[in-house]
């Protein structure tokens, strides 16, 4: 009885979660002379849908920033995980002095109001000649993954004996080998949460890219995409909704092409 | 250990790139006040082609920049590296602390009033003295607007659009009610009636950001003398006359003449499909209807509201301008006033004007827009007053205050003297402070 | 498989204690592991956060410089009344955020947890998470806005308060605005949840099943213990973003109407961007760090650090 339960009672939830993205998706399919806040429920499919995503794309001139975003996406979190995971490594494995607090210092870079150190990042970025380069993106990018990424993998590890470790040097491993083969295995789906939890965030980011960057092929597509809204008059309802989703399509591909890793016995339990 | 070794050492010097660089920060900002931000630019020869960095808070506006970039690139040789910012707060912050760096902004929009005399008081936007009053003299620019763009006797910046406030309709509503456009304000109210009798909102109203414009309209329209002494700090907020305009919004409120405050909807769509019979708006909103398929004259079209002391002499009308501005200590400095030159003639202002689908401030330039051409030319007959914006004329502290205090009226609207209370409170620090 | 695991939360730095005693063998190798991190961090959050702090007791409109004004920011601070409506606001985003995605995320962790196709049951409340705010931002304004979807989906079933104003009625607006929060943060904290549970080994669970436990008295007394790494991650990352709310509020309301939906976050921001005050946006800004970091503080030493003093 109970496993038909959890289905229903899941299936309901989903559908239910999955209300907005409904509205989402039939609003962006409209015509922008049909929209109306009165009918948002009305279902409507078809070509508009493709009309507004061009023309959000044409508007918006989304082409040129794709690519640097990507990269943005993948290097960004790519090193933050590995900075992040070694802090992690070092306190829990390696049994760092002061682990505690090397940790809350670490983690106290989340705790900063983003909106606060914009400003002096940029006049910082300005003078060191970083503003406005896809190195100072990355940098950027990079270091606001670690904390997240550090108070995960900390917590993570925390889960694995110590006597792993420990078995690891008697087998004459250094702890660069440790790290790199034994406990970043262990961790696939943690890494891998953090990961596309990250790339997501900075896909996603609006306010660093258009602080830190100016030109076209610099910066990201969310400052891009924002242009379609202002209050000087921006595109039709549907043409940003229809902009909205069709930047959502990588990053909502990446967690479908990364459930397997969350599905049960995929993870430590291989070890 | 090979690569956190190498993010060590890359760490490292990017940190002591950003500590020297904050050691530069202060000598630079010593030089921006001592040298009291003289005349900058230097003696650097000036380029007779190239491309200006341009920045705006009107991110929308991109593809009609980038159309008149192209006109000034085959007229003077200069086109525009645009860089558009969406949210206007993030923009000032940004274009402020730019001016500490060696990433000065060429060319930048700005607002006018406290805002612009902020930048000129500390020196780091480039005068235009010279370009005004050769424009003024052959027609380009009118004089009326030289005011919102003087301090201290000399001329920043030029104009990058103008707006009047006036009302657009939709045309199919008021034909459904056989309705005709207002000559009087009694017209006005009598349309509102009749629309609310049938539970059409007659009139569109916000209660974020564009809260001000029915106190703007209603004070504007009965005392214009008095909405000029606020923005000056000479008349309190607890006027009679402040109170009366207050207590009329309400009664207009009451009677249901006003869509609801809290509609997340964009108001030209709320226009478009006749949830609201009217839309008190800049000019600059006719792209915005355009941009929904309208058409001018047929789907909507617009009036200047009529005063609502029908005694005044002259129509108060509002205006807003937005100016286009250079950096004091802009490399390209020269550059950017050449290209100043061009941007107030009437080519390139019939160039802007076509590809914004709103009026020019050079009474040359021309306007397809029929019902717009005639409005440029209303505004600068006798009959008129133009009234700055109240955006623009009040003080930022101020503004934001009772921005919100608005907000909060329309929302639940009751006793006004609190709200007015309130904003009064905050003139006072800051008229106190200057 | 299980030997390689300690059955009890085995927190970090433990064992040898903190400070005195053991040899620590791998001293240097450890702050070749910490030092990238550190650095980075130090540069690129830490120090602007420090000309944040110094700008706090200065007046400073974004131009020239900086004018020192001791403690007068903090003092116009915390005569401002606002600032109240913007506390009682925080407070209750926090005990929001903890008790509404947390304990949903928890929820859909465990419901598709060891389930068929577990995965797939949990990819729609994931998939708010990857939707662009811009367009989250504009679906949730009309799903809320008065007579907006939600009003018209109530109206339909026949539920009563469709004619509620979402949005403009404190401390209803706040409300409202936690749960749209809640939707995009719900999916997240389950994931972190079920990477909790993945790591717990499945003998002591088998072993349980053997002994007749399942339901709720299995999630008690194996699956709860053993998700504590994660449950604190999950609930520290969530008291931090809680107090930092601003996203949603800045896009749905700005913080009105009348400032009544105003948190820290947006009262820094609004002193700072909007009125030019960075001196007073200075000071809301470390006041609110202060709070978060004595909060995450608080909550982090009581979870993670050895039961011995510290």
């Amino acid at each position: 009885m109970t496993k038909a339960i959890r289905p229903i009672v899941l299936g309901v939830l989903g559908l239910l979660w999955l209300a907005p993205v409904y509205l989402l998706i039939v609003n962006a399919a409209k015509l922008p002379a049909d929209y109306s806040s009165a009918e948002v429920w009305k279902p409507a499919f078809g070509g508009a849908l493709l009309d507004n995503m061009r023309d959000a794309w044409e508007r918006a001139d989304l082409s040129v920033t794709v690519l640097s975003t990507a990269i943005y996406s993948l290097t960004g979190p790519l090193i933050g995980v590995l900075i992040g995971a070694g802090v992690g490594f070092a306190i829990v494995a390696l049994r760092l002095r002061h682990g505690f607090w090397w940790f809350v210092f670490v983690f106290g870079g989340t705790v900063f109001p983003i909106q606060m150190i914009l400003m002096p990042l940029f006049v910082g970025y300005a003078d060191a000649g970083l503003y406005d380069t896809r190195l100072g993106l990355i940098l950027v990018y990079s270091v606001i993954s670690v904390p997240f990424s550090a108070f995960v993998m900390r917590n993570f590890f925390s889960g694995i004996a110590h006597h792993v470790f420990e078995a690891a040097v008697m087998d004459g491993a250094t702890t660069w080998r440790i790290f790199w083969r034994i406990y970043l295995p262990m961790s696939g789906s943690a890494l891998v949460a953090i990961f596309i939890l990250q790339a997501t965030f900075i896909w996603n980011d609006l306010l660093l890219g258009l602080t830190l960057s100016q030109s076209d092929d610099v910066r990201p597509i969310m400052p891009a995409l924002t242009s379609l809204q202002s209050t000087y008059g921006g595109s039709a309802m549907p043409v940003v909704l229809a902009g909205g989703l069709l930047v959502s399509i990588p990053t909502v591909l990446l967690f479908l092409a990364t459930q397997r890793i969350f599905s049960r016995g995929l993870a430590l339990g291989q070890f | 250990m090979k690569t956190s070794t190498k993010f060590a050492i890359a760490s490292v010097a990017a940190g002591a790139l950003l500590l020297t660089a904050c050691g530069d920060d202060s000598d630079d900002d010593g030089d921006n006040t001592s040298g009291g931000g003289g005349a900058g630019g230097g003696e650097e020869s000036v380029e007779s082609s190239g491309t200006l960095s341009f920045y705006t808070d009107k991110a929308a506006w991109e593809p009609q920049f980038d159309r008149v970039s192209e006109v000034s690139e085959d007229e003077i040789g200069f086109d525009l590296d645009f860089t558009g910012y969406s949210d206007s707060d993030a923009y000032t912050a940004f274009i402020k602390q730019s001016f500490r760096t060696d990433e000065k902004p060429t060319l930048f929009t700005w607002h006018t009033g406290d805002k612009l005399g902020e930048l000129v008081d500390e020196g780091l936007v480039a005068p235009t003295s010279e370009i005004w009053s050769e424009a003024i003299s052959n027609g380009d620019i009118p004089a009326d607007l030289e005011q919102y763009y003087t301090y201290d006797g000399e001329q920043y910046c030029v104009p990058l659009h103008v707006s009047y406030w006036v009302m657009y309709y939709n045309t199919h509503v008021f034909d459904e009610h056989g309705l005709q456009p207002p000559q009087t304000w009694d017209d006005l109210i009598n349309i509102a009636d009749t629309l609310a009798a049938e539970g059409v909102p007659a009139f569109y109203q916000t209660n974020i950001l564009f809260s001000f414009v029915w106190f703007q309209t209603l004070l504007a329209g009965s005392d214009p003398d008095l909405y000029e002494a606020l923005a000056t700090g000479e008349a309190s907020y607890t006027d009679p006359g402040v109170v009366a305009a207050m207590e009329q919004w309400r009664e207009m409120m009451e009677a249901g003449y006003f869509s609801d405050p809290g509609a997340a909807d964009d108001p030209q769509v709320l226009l478009n499909n006749g949830d609201v019979a009217m839309l008190n708006f800049g000019t600059f909103f006719t792209g915005a209807l355009n941009e929904l398929g309208m058409v001018s004259g047929e789907d909507y079209d617009l009036f200047v509201i009529p005063n609502v002391d029908p005694s005044l002499e002259q129509t108060s009308l509002i205006v807003e301008s937005g100016p286009l501005c250079a950096a004091e200590e802009a490399d390209d400095r020269a550059e950017a006033l050449n290209y100043f030159d061009w941007w107030v003639t009437a080519d390139a202002q019939s160039a802007w004007a076509d590809a914004r689908g709103d009026v020019s401030f050079n009474p040359g330039a021309e306007v397809n827009d029929e019902r717009l051409a005639d409005l440029g030319e209303q505004a600068g007959s006798d009959d008129v007053r133009l009234i700055e914006r109240y955006f623009e004329a009040t003080p930022p502290s101020v503004l934001t205050v009772a921005l919100d205090e608005f907000g909060a009226f329309v929302t639940n609207p009751g006793d006004p003297m609190p709200h007015l209370e309130a904003i009064q409170a905050e003139a006072e620090a800051h008229w106190a402070n200057q | 498989m299980t030997a390689t695991f300690a059955q009890q939360e085995a927190p970090a730095g433990t064992g040898r204690g903190s400070g005195s005693g053991g040899p620590r063998p791998y001293r240097w190798s450890a702050w070749g592991f910490t030092a990238p991190g550190v650095l980075i961090v130090a540069v690129l959050l830490y120090l602007p956060f420090l000309w944040t702090t110094f700008l706090s007791f200065t007046r400073y409109n974004g131009l020239g410089s900086p004018e020192w004004a001791g403690l007068d920011n903090y003092q116009a601070m915390f005569s401002d009344p606002a600032l109240l409506t913007s506390l009682r606001n925080t407070a209750l985003w926090v005990a929001g955020t903890i008790i509404v995605p947390v304990g949903f995320g928890l929820l859909i962790a465990v419901l598709t947890y060891n389930m068929r196709f577990g995965a797939w049951f949990r990819l729609p409340f994931l998939i708010p998470y990857a939707i662009s705010g811009v367009a989250v931002g504009v679906i949730w304004s009309f799903i809320l806005q008065s007579g907006g979807a939600l009003s018209q989906a109530l109206d339909t079933v026949g539920v009563p308060g469709a004619d509620s104003r979402w949005l403009l009625d404190a401390p209803l607006n706040t409300f409202v605005m936690i749960l749209a929060a809640a939707w995009q943060a719900s999916g997240v904290n389950a994931l972190l949840f079920v990477i909790g549970l993945q790591s717990i080994p499945k003998e002591p669970v088998e072993a349980a099943r053997v002994d007749g436990a399942s339901g709720w008295r299995l999630f008690r007394s194996i699956l709860w213990p053993m998700l504590r790494p994660l449950t604190t991650v999950v609930v520290g990352l969530s008291i931090v973003a809680s107090l930092k709310t601003f996203d949603v509020v800045w896009v749905m309301t700005q913080g009105g109407p009348g400032r009544s939906s105003e948190t820290l976050a947006i009262t820094m921001y609004r002193e700072t961007f909007v009125d030019s005050r960075y001196g007073l946006g200075g000071a809301v800004s470390v006041f609110l760090t202060v709070v978060t970091l004595t909060a995450s503080i608080a909550y982090l030493r009581r979870q993670l650090s050895e039961r011995k003093a510290l």
